[in-house]
């Protein structure tokens, strides 16, 4: 059986990057097919085959690190690169949301009534459910790291717990924005105001689902000891992308819901 | 004396009492099956429920790309109303 003679990590071939490119291709016709047609099957087929791929590759890629060793540590400084990039490339994804809003906001036209927020639009009190909503994440930072700590010092049960907790508090972070948007007292066709905010919260509130997703993974994980005290990347990609959710929302917070108000 | 021992027996006694249901740490059969020298790719060393999920997962996708071949195609004519 020939061995390898460096540290990196050679991959077996993969069919996953073929289906996840189909289920792109399934899933942007379909969107297509759904806005002229107002059928989604392709749309549905697509995102069936997204979640599939997802599942089969992230599974593999947990075979090769917990269960073969591959993850050594020069390819764990290359996940960490690349954890550290897709977060950047999700900096400036939010970006463009915050430029939009800044753009319409800063200098309000005529037709809004020269004014920001525009003439008829009711927005809602900042020191409401959105600050008990800045709590909430602010929190979940506290209990994330806290889970890291216990990670470190080689407690199951205390990691199992904060790790549970800041899941809960993701979960209660989403639970209260649904309320909020079906309370809302104006909806995203309500002009540029509309639009700006329902856009920009809304693409936060989806990563604060996929954030809780990814920290569900990592306490199953954690139950099945797949971490070790001192190598536990998986969760750490998680703890560094709840951050930036919770980093995201303190500019939400404070530019579209506060200054904004 | 005999007391204080009985108290000790009822506190440790409460403390596992909690943890009835443990989970079992499986990784080392996990690392022992997937380093087997057996040729089989990862994405299949699982066993049979990996093979049939890739399989499904390819039907998916080869229907997907005809079916989405088949939408194009048909939104490129538009059909006449009646």
């Amino acid at each position: 059986m020939a061995h390898q003679a460096h540290a990196y990590h050679m991959v077996d071939p993969s069919p996953w990057p073929l289906t996840g490119a189909v289920a792109a291709l399934l899933m942007t016709s379909g969107l297509a097919i759904w806005m002229h047609f107002h059928t989604m099957t392709l749309m549905s087929l697509g995102l069936i085959l997204f979640l599939l791929t997802m599942y089969q590759w992230w599974r593999d890629v947990i075979r090769e690190g917990t269960f073969q060793g591959h993850h050594t540590p020069p390819v764990q400084k290359s996940l960490r690169y690349g954890m550290i990039l897709f977060i950047t490339s999700e900096v400036f994804f939010f970006l463009g949301f915050f430029w939009a809003f800044y753009h319409s906001s800063l200098a309000p036209t005529p037709e809004l009534g020269g004014c920001w927020p525009p003439i008829g639009i009711t927005t809602l009190n900042p020191f409401e459910v959105p600050l008990l909503n800045t709590a909430v994440l602010l929190a979940s930072g506290v209990t994330v790291t806290w889970a890291h700590h216990s990670i470190m010092e080689g407690q199951r049960k205390q990691a199992i717990q904060s790790l549970t907790l800041t899941i809960l508090l993701g979960f209660y972070f989403t639970a209260l924005q649904a309320m909020e948007y079906y309370e809302a007292p104006f909806t995203i066709a309500d002009g540029v105001y509309g639009s700006t905010f329902f856009v920009a919260t809304g693409f936060h509130g989806l990563h604060v689902i996929i954030g809780s997703t990814f920290l569900a993974v990592c306490l199953l994980r954690q139950a099945q000891y797949h971490f070790t005290s001192d190598h536990h990347f998986g969760f750490e990609a998680a703890a560094w992308y709840w951050h930036f959710v919770d980093v995201v929302w303190l500019f939400l917070y404070i530019s579209i819901y506060w200054w904004g108000s | 004396g005999r007391r204080h021992t009985a108290v000790q027996q009822m506190a440790r006694r409460s403390i596992c009492s909690s943890a009835r249901r443990q989970v079992e740490n499986k990784v080392p059969q996990k690392q022992k099956m997937f380093q087997e020298d057996n040729g089989m790719p990862i994405h299949l060393k699982g066993g049979s429920s990996d093979a049939l999920l890739y399989r499904a997962t390819m039907v998916l996708t080869v229907l997907g790309v005809g079916f989405t071949l088949y939408e194009l195609v048909k939104a490129s004519f538009p059909q006449k109303k009646d």
